[in-house]
């Protein structure tokens, strides 16, 4: 049993000041035992913040003022240390790249049980018990660095059975995966149903599991708008979803939404000669003798996960030197190096392509040289992208869209023709996936090619005139 | 058949003990690379130097192997070659020799021990040896953050290869801080989100903590170390001013 | 009040991450001290660059111990990569040394930060030591390349070398303070980070 009695909560510094707003107030929850329970809203809405009361991050992890009870049957979390919870509570995180401790597979499932102290024939017993019943004997002693995202996130599932907490939390764990592993991970959901397992879930992507849930809770700024039970939950309308800013019921899988790849009237960009393996792999992840794709339009690419999305935007854009394939564009011949110049990819760790002090300087640096009235120009480009009330601000201090929309300014400022995006709404709620879809829109018009790698099929339809899928 | 995870564990365990490895780095460390001892110890030391070639080969690491071989190649032959050369070079050559030859060995022995050891084998050892957990805790945090640090380092080149910053560039002269600053600002975030689950999952309990992989000594252990402690006693008897041979 | 002082898991992961960037960065530099010319260089670059890192890991320091506890760490990956023992006794040293500094400021004090960094530094002079401990015996053995090597040796590392680089150890390190609170300053207390 959880309960939050009257819970309200800001996140603050250790010394006691600096609180910004509330981002939980008033809220009371309870969970039943074997219940399972979804919490869903917009972004900021505090969803994730519940789950952190529970598994007693806050406030032993993220310090802040707290009013109310969280009790787990019936003893206070906050006052208990954060390893006792942890015999409570396991939790999925968001990120499968950060979550885990270990470099190999069995590690990772032993470790809750290791900081524990458990005796070895144990640990060994409860990993080949969750092992067979979640039919994961392929990924065991494996390099996690090597998994794909979603099979790291099996993993993350895997070793909070294998600790074996009663009570599990999942933090938006479907953020980075694409439809099957999606799909694989309501599989493993419907697992710990039958086990009795008490599930709390926090997500966007809430189709995959609608039909499994007990109940619904549905946040807006730190407040709970509506619950919804049983029936309930069937009869709300795609305009009511929409109205609390919730993401689509139906689960649909990108492939299906079916437009087409490229029309006879289009003009096109051709590459030809696309063949890329990793390293130490005789595999192509990328092999493509000749493609056409239609210029000055918003083309979805979609495919597996696996089937080297992220690795063809990488060739097209010149980021791989093993890729010696060549791009006909407007009576154009460009090979690698001069790809570089006329695309540009806006990569899933947006961060890690910001490199300055300010948003201003950030596109300074990508106006082409001898530019004559930079700042203005800059602020222009800026002003079109929204982003002009943060001109001073340190890029890194952005949310995701914003660092986005950024990105997308440098590209425009260095002149591109042709923006690509890799899965740029993975972890968006409904109304910022609106948003990305009506800048993509705008780019179309300043007439750019548009090349974007996404599973979300609610952004397909909302903005993609083109689909390529990768078999 | 099911899936056993205590017969993989065995399957995996590696051909030494990770603390013999550990007596091994530092006996060469000491003696050969720090110059310890006499002329007794010359004839031992040859033995010592070949050693961690030898290991590498007993498990299987060829191309190592063939790197440290060419170094120590390198090394040898511009010692060899010195006395010909004019001026400069001659020191240039001497010095570079010198300093490979006098290094490689025990950096060989290092990645050895770095190639052949798997994290959890090496924490294992360190809490066998009684470290307390907080030199075990940030040091198996480092090794799981090494590759992340890597794979980010390449994503971050990658995007300035695109915005078109490099030396002689685009601000070619602050090209180390567009590197560094995303590079850490990255790293620290995984960090701070690695160090939310693994307190969700129970790191730092005031409990002796298990560790499941195989370590123990062999007898392969036990010929390695009794040579370790053979040098030792040599080199104590030899400043007691007694020789051997 | 004791217990507060205690270590926490937080910590000891924090001491990771930041002795992981600190180490890739002493690695890169050291691949390029395997060409031999570089080796002195090790004693400015590392202090200089390192520094970036370790002022942001210090606003994480609030309690004794961390330095001393990092400054082991680099102890033993020396140790490992083939170093051998003598990094552990300067690690050990200038640890001690870093930890009472920083704690005479309060954790806080941004000058005491940039000292306290300098003589972490100092650490790293322990790299050398096998070059000069035994500096006679050293070219003993090597009597049969001949004279010349031993005079070229003596030339490009002689024993006063010793100081200079223990110096040059330092006072970068103070330089590569005041560039990783420059830093700070400049993007990760912007970035939320610090």
């Amino acid at each position: 049993m959880v309960e939050l009695k009257n819970v309200s909560f800001r996140y603050g510094s250790e010394e006691g000041h600096e609180y910004g707003e509330n981002s939980l107030s008033g809220v009371s929850i309870s969970v039943r035992e074997g219940e399972f329970v979804l919490l869903t809203g917009p972004s900021g809405c505090g969803k994730t913040t519940v789950l952190r009361l529970i598994n007693g991050l806050i406030p032993h992890f993220y310090p802040g003022f707290l009013e109310g009870e969280v009790l787990i049957d019936g003893k206070a979390v906050g006052s208990q240390k954060l390893y006792d919870t942890a015999l409570q509570v396991g939790t999925v995180f968001q990120n499968p790249r950060s979550q885990f401790y270990n470099v190999d597979t069995t590690g990772e499932l032993a470790f809750g049980c290791e900081n524990r102290g458990l005796p070895e024939q144990e640990i060994y017993r409860r990993i080949d018990d969750t092992v067979a019943r979640l039919g994961i004997e392929a990924l065991m002693d494996r390099n996690i660095f090597r998994l794909s995202d979603g099979e790291k996130q099996k993993i993350a599932c895997a070793a909070v059975s294998v600790a074996g907490a009663g009570i599990i939390l999942l933090d938006e764990p479907s953020a980075n995966l694409d439809y099957e592993a999606t799909l694989a991970l309501r599989k493993l959901i419907l697992e710990w149903r039958k086990e009795g397992k008490t599930i709390v879930a926090a997500e966007h992507r809430i189709a995959y599991l609608w039909d499994l849930i007990d109940r619904a809770v549905i946040l807006r700024d730190g407040k709970i708008i509506r619950e919804l039970i049983g029936e309930e939950k069937n009869a709300l309308t795609p305009e009511a979803l929409a109205g609390m800013g919730l993401r689509s019921t139906i689960q649909e899988s990108p492939g299906s939404v079916g437009l087409p790849s490229v029309l006879n009237e289009d003009e096109t960009l051709t590459l030809t000669d696309f063949h890329f393996c990793y390293p130490g792999s005789k595999t192509p992840v990328v092999n493509l003798p000749t493609l056409s794709l239609a210029a000055g339009e918003i083309t979805a690419i979609t495919g597996r996960n696996g089937a080297g999305k992220t690795s063809l935007l990488n060739c097209i854009c010149g980021l791989e030197k093993r890729c010696n394939g060549v791009l006909k564009y407007r009576d154009r011949t460009y090979n690698r190096k001069a790809r570089q110049k006329l695309c540009f990819m806006v990569m899933q760790d947006t961060g890690n392509q910001l490199f300055t002090e300010s948003v201003l300087e950030e596109v300074l640096i990508s106006l082409p040289k001898g530019t004559e009235n930079e700042k203005e120009q800059a602020a222009g480009i800026l002003r079109a992208l929204d982003l002009d009330q943060y001109l001073d601000r340190h890029p890194q201090s952005l949310s995701g869209g914003q660092k986005q929309r950024l990105a997308i300014a440098c590209a425009l400022a260095s002149g591109r023709e042709i923006i690509m995006l890799d899965e740029p709404t993975s972890g968006l709620d409904h109304a910022h996936m609106l948003e990305t879809a009506a800048l993509l829109k705008q780019l179309k018009a300043r007439g750019i090619t548009i090349l974007v790698v996404t599973h979300d099929s609610e952004l397909i339809r909302a903005c993609c005139t083109r689909q390529y899928t990768i078999e | 058949m099911a899936y056993s995870s205590a017969q993989a564990q065995e399957k995996r365990r590696g051909f030494l003990d990770p603390r013999t490895k550990l007596a091994l780095v530092l006996v060469l460390a000491v003696f050969v690379m720090g110059g310890l001892g006499g002329g007794q110890l010359r004839q031992i030391k040859t033995v010592l130097s070949a050693l961690p070639f030898l290991l590498l080969l007993a498990e299987r690491q060829w191309s190592r192997f063939a790197k440290g071989l060419a170094i120590l190649a390198i090394g040898y032959g511009l010692l060899l070659a010195m006395p010909y050369l004019p001026g400069v070079l001659n020191y240039i050559a001497l010095m570079c020799g010198g300093i490979l030859t006098r290094f490689v060995v025990t950096v060989v022995m290092g990645e050895y021990l770095v190639a052949t050891t798997s994290v959890s084998e090496f924490i294992s050892a360190m809490e066998r040896l009684h470290m307390p957990q907080t030199i075990t805790i940030p040091m198996s945090v480092m090794f799981r953050l090494f590759p992340t640090i890597g794979s980010e380092w390449r994503s971050i080149r990658r995007a300035m290869a695109m915005r078109g910053i490099h030396l002689g560039g685009v601000k070619g002269g602050q090209v180390l801080e567009y590197q560094l600053v995303p590079m850490m600002t990255s790293t620290v975030r995984i960090g701070e989100e690695l160090s939310a689950s693994a307190l969700t999952r129970g790191l730092g309990a005031p409990v002796r903590r298990t560790n499941i992989c195989r370590i123990g000594f062999r007898a392969q252990d036990f010929v390695l170390l009794a040579g370790c402690l053979f040098v030792i006693a040599v080199w104590i008897l030899e400043l007691g001013g007694v020789k051997l041979w | 009040m004791k217990n507060e002082n205690k270590l926490k898991g937080r910590d000891l992961i924090n001491i990771g991450i930041y002795s992981a960037i600190y180490f890739v960065i002493l690695f890169a530099v050291a691949m390029l001290g395997m060409i031999p010319i570089f080796l002195p260089l090790l004693s400015v670059l590392v202090p200089i660059l390192g520094g970036i890192p370790f002022m942001l890991f210090l606003t994480k320091v609030k309690k004794p111990g961390m330095i001393f506890i990092m400054a082991m760490i680099m102890g033993i990956l020396m140790l490992l990569t083939g170093m051998g023992p003598w990094p552990l006794l300067t690690c050990a040293i200038a640890g001690v040394l870093a930890e009472i500094c920083f704690k005479s400021g309060e954790y806080k004090s941004a000058k005491k930060a940039v000292l306290c960094y300098g003589l972490f530094s100092m650490w790293i002079f322990g790299n050398y030591l096998p070059l000069f401990t035994d500096y006679e015996g050293y070219f003993a053995q090597r009597a049969d390349y001949g004279q010349a090597y031993i005079d070229a040796v003596s030339k490009l590392m002689p024993l006063w070398m010793a100081p200079v680089l223990l110096a040059a150890c330092f006072v970068c390190g103070l330089l590569g303070g005041l560039l990783g609170r420059a830093i700070l300053k400049k993007h990760f207390e912007k970035a939320g980070l610090a």
